[in-house]
């Protein structure tokens, strides 16, 4: 890996620099929050930002997208065809990065390809940003504080300057462009060590480092705390439309007007909904909120792991917030502690 | 699922009707203007309440409802008109939850008193209790929302032109509100009823900075008990929350129990 250190002062070049091919999207404002959004200047950009009401995921699978459209009348599909404007996401955190990496292994799968998703991924350009931890972040716990691969440049704050990591030659050559990247120096290594140890120090010490939790997932499998998770679940999905890693979807053909042509959608599904796994004839395989949340829970932080060596929680604490009911992760953690884990 | 309706190659024929309401998600079929058209090419409108003094017709095969059951003769028009449609589709909340006239549910006798005195007008008909139009006779779609998106009705008259086997959400609100990267209304003391309201809307309202008031309806999926603590929790009193229910489920006995009317 490359690292070259750029001052504070170059970051607006290099966001125009972006902007010259690309869609930039970057945090901002949105209320009391952030959100990721289309920026036309580096003044609109919060890369102080702590984290966004939802993710990067609707960069990649958006909420609602064709997938094709239809002749009823004729029996006919169209040619898919998808136009990408390429973006650069400009300010993703590393449990962000990690997140679209998780997704990668799903809709990437050589097995069962994504068109829609390749197409929309390979336009991406990502250049990711360090943070400080909110109380709601738990990423050091999921392993997703660091992000390894999927990014064209990572910026580490260093106090004034940024030590950045350059993940790809496209990266690379915009970095050159726009900025004066210089070598780094013993005192920018010494500036990011301290960062680093700053950022480690600096996680809710109240959200319980827990070994084996896949392990313990299994083992307190029927353990009456789903069912007061389940008691307090208002069944409305917020938690898997924040997530960054929720990825099932629902296909349904929509006509138009004119009741002759229409197009077939796929929408953001989640296993939260009641009517998730209801199947044809009315039976529910999860039909009860104990189920679903428990389920969810499951693909969190032990299935994925069984299938992709990794967990699908990144720790970003978006269900934290986002969840009236208070049911997280987090909580799951605290329960294996006080079971004595 | 919902069967297609038998046609032999005939548009179907629809009759619109209202009942008690204020007759505006009729109004919204005619707002539909750039695909009005469109739709009346589908289907045989044969009667609209709305354009026509004319009787019911003796034969249709789509009957749309709008409005509340609030009278007998109410009642004896649901009938008829469930005996001669083969599907039945109903538009929004007044319909589907008995909505602002079911507000007169809770103490009606009074409620009736009150407005007319002793004695009842003729043109008021013969009063009953509010109801949903699904508690007097079999419904075949629920177009939700005060008032209807056109799109949604759109989409109800084609299930039973072209067949669906999609079914009505029942997941809660705050999920679609999400969606829509809006803040939360609780944390600033505010009460809103998407923590309990069916989605399908999108969340609109929220989205365009007002509070969820519930005219989709709770679901039947909803969690109302942990809502109102969760409510409480957010400094809104549960009391509160109960007596915003009653603007649009005052006739849903697992929602606002008639024990405490």
């Amino acid at each position: 890996m490359l690292y070259r250190v750029i001052d504070d002062q170059e970051l607006p070049a290099l966001v125009e620099a972006f902007m010259e091919d690309y869609e930039v999207i970057a945090p901002v404002r949105s209320g009391a929050s952030y959100a990721f959004h289309h920026v036309d200047s580096f003044d609109q950009i919060e890369l102080d930002y702590t984290t966004t009401i939802t993710s990067l995921k609707k960069y990649v699978l958006p909420p609602k997208e064709t997938l094709f459209t239809f002749d009823a009348d004729a029996n006919e599909v169209t040619d898919f065809s998808l136009t990408v404007r390429p973006r650069v996401i400009f300010g993703a955190h590393a449990c962000d990065i990690n997140a679209l990496n998780s997704l990668d292994l799903v809709f990437e799968d050589s097995r069962y390809r994504d068109p829609y998703y390749e197409a929309r991924r390979e336009g991406l350009l990502i250049v990711g940003i360090s943070c400080s931890p909110t109380e709601t972040c738990f990423c050091h716990l999921m392993e997703a504080d660091e992000a390894r691969t999927g990014y064209d440049l990572f910026l580490q704050d260093i106090g004034g300057r940024y030590l950045v990591s350059i993940g790809s030659v496209t990266g690379a050559n915009v970095l050159e462009s726009a900025c004066n990247p210089r070598e780094a120096t013993d005192e920018d290594r010494i500036a990011f060590r301290q960062a680093t140890r700053k950022r480690q120090d600096s996680f809710n010490k109240d959200i319980p480092d827990v070994q084996e939790i896949a392990m313990l997932m299994d083992a307190f499998h029927s353990d009456p705390f789903w069912d007061e998770l389940g008691s307090r679940c208002l069944a409305c999905t917020a938690c898997s439309s924040v997530c960054p890693t929720c990825y099932c979807f629902d296909i349904a053909d929509v006509l138009d007007a004119d009741g002759r042509t229409g197009r077939r959608e796929r929408v953001w599904d989640a296993c939260t909904s009641p009517q998730f796994a209801m199947v044809t004839g009315g039976h529910n395989f999860r039909d009860s909120n104990r189920n679903r949340v428990r389920h969810r829970m499951y693909h969190k932080l032990n299935g994925f792991l069984a299938t992709h060596d990794r967990m699908l929680c990144t720790g970003c604490g978006r269900c934290v917030r986002a969840c009236k009911a208070h049911i997280s992760p987090i909580e799951v953690l605290k329960f294996f502690e006080e079971k004595g884990a | 699922m919902s069967e297609t309706v038998s046609l032999h190659g005939k548009r179907p024929r629809v009759i619109i009707i209202g009942l008690a309401s204020c007759f505006g998600c009729q109004l919204q079929i005619t707002n539909m203007e750039p695909h009005l058209l469109e739709l009346l090419d589908q289907i045989d409108l044969v009667h609209w309440q709305l354009a026509s003094s004319d009787p019911l017709p003796e034969a249709f095969d789509i009957a749309v409802v709008e409005g509340a059951v609030t009278t007998k003769e109410a009642l004896e028009t649901l009938r008829k008109v469930r005996r001669r449609a083969s599907a039945v589709i109903t538009i929004g909340a007044c319909a589907a939850t008995a909505g602002i006239p079911g507000m007169a549910s809770r103490d009606f006798d009074d409620q009736v008193e009150s407005v007319y005195g002793a004695e009842v007008p003729v043109a008021a008909g013969s009063l009953v209790r509010p109801m949903a139009v699904s508690a007097v006779i079999p419904v075949d779609w629920e177009v939700r929302c005060c008032p209807i998106d056109p799109a949604d009705f759109m989409m109800a008259l084609q299930r039973f032109l072209t067949g669906s086997n999609r079914l009505a959400p029942t997941a809660t609100l705050c999920g679609e509100c999400k969606r829509n990267e809006r803040g939360c209304f609780y944390g600033r003391g505010q009460l809103c009823l998407g923590l309990v309201t069916r989605s399908g809307c999108g969340a609109r309202c929220p989205n365009l900075g007002r509070p969820c008031n519930g005219c989709a309806g709770v679901s039947p999926d909803a969690n109302v008990a942990a809502a109102r603590v969760l409510a409480e929790e957010a400094g809104v009193p549960a009391q509160r929350f109960d007596v915003a229910l009653q603007l649009f489920n005052a006739t849903n006995e697992d929602v606002c129990p008639s024990g405490a009317r």
